[in-house]
């Protein structure tokens, strides 16, 4: 959520870039609506979306059997840490034509990986946007 | 452990392995997950996916019922937790007296897990779902959590689920995606339920494409 959090940040660079945004879930429906509608960020403190409903401005996916995910090559079917990571996080961007340009894995490596991420996949998605 | 009980249920199963014409009959979809080169655990994260993909699209589609419900009992963990999530998706409502028993009593709480979930999926036995709203598991809670409101709504998040599996998927079909090659299409459910298809809006505008966990 997180990554769903920063890139809020960042909407209006991606909207300016004329991008659509795509979250794909490797869960039920249920699950995905819970995802797009609320703020799942765990912070309490005062932060510039705090009172927002839902922090992911993009379209959620219910992709319960896994089947997209497996087809991008991160799902894991595992139980990572808890049982229900299905997928291993995983950014890709796709430019005008319609090619892959870019897959990038978050590697959760400090608090604040999430910021570099952002930055990294919008760098991308501005060279598929112009190609 | 003897050396006598180990033999003879490795001896009796390869003799019922065997079909009265003498072949090996290939191994049943629920053996084949217990038997994973690389089971589900957090070291293989990045091995074997592949299979446990397959693997897991047969069981939902094509393991026998009687099988998956014996799975339950099983004393792998691994083997009672995906018995307990195929149950669920299967739509097997005469479990869920043997599921709601695993959420109480299940040392594991990845087979809690499954179980709850699976109720959820079934709308069955609310009281159950509250109680593992209480689990030490904060995944167990969790989960709870999610399928107290899949009982209310109306929605059959089960249907929709056990049509994506019923969909199958091919092993050549895994990983396929490649970067510098076009984006591989697939159809999913947006969260209003509407369908969705990639490649409606591939080739038109550059796109972020998230792959996401539930915290990630």
């Amino acid at each position: 959520m997180h990554e769903q959090a920063q890139l809020r940040l960042k909407r209006g660079e991606v909207e300016k870039l004329g991008a659509d945004v795509y979250v794909v879930l490797a869960m039920d429906l249920y699950r995905t609506r819970v995802f797009k509608e609320e703020n799942l960020v765990l912070s309490t403190f005062k932060n510039p979306f705090t009172e927002e409903p839902s922090l992911v401005f993009g379209t959620a996916l219910s992709d319960p059997a896994g089947y997209a995910s497996a087809l991008y090559g991160v799902s894991r079917k595992c139980l990572r840490g808890e049982a229900w990571v299905e997928n291993d996080p995983c950014w890709f961007v796709i430019d005008r034509r319609g090619t892959l340009t870019c897959a990038y894995p978050p590697n959760f490596s400090s608090a604040t990986f999430y910021e570099k991420d952002i930055d990294r996949v919008l760098d991308e998605l501005r060279k598929a946007a112009h190609e | 452990m003897t050396y006598r009980s180990i033999c003879v249920p490795l001896m009796l199963g390869t003799l019922l392995a065997i079909s009265s014409s003498g072949r090996a009959e290939p191994p049943s979809p629920l053996d084949s997950y217990r038997n994973l080169k690389h089971p589900p655990t957090k070291e293989n994260f990045n091995k074997g996916w592949q299979e446990r993909v397959l693997v897991e699209f047969e069981i939902v589609n094509s393991a026998d019922l009687g099988a998956v419900r014996a799975g339950l009992t099983d004393k792998d963990p691994f083997v009672r937790s995906i018995a307990a999530r195929v149950l669920g998706i299967r739509g097997d409502e005469d479990s869920a007296e043997a599921l709601a028993e695993l959420v109480k009593t299940d040392p594991e709480a990845m087979v809690r897990v499954r179980a709850v979930e699976s109720l959820g999926l079934l709308k069955l036995k609310p009281e159950a779902i509250e109680l593992a709203k209480k689990d030490s598991s904060d995944a167990v809670q969790w989960v709870a959590r999610m399928a107290a409101g899949q009982l209310k709504a109306e929605t059959d998040f089960r249907e929709l689920t056990q049509k994506a599996y019923a969909a199958g998927i091919k092993p050549d079909k895994l990983g396929v995606a490649k970067v510098g090659e076009p984006a591989p299409d697939f159809a999913a459910l947006a969260s209003d339920g509407r369908s969705f298809k990639l490649s409606t809006v591939l080739g038109k505008k550059p796109i972020l494409l998230y792959f996401a966990a539930f915290d990630g």
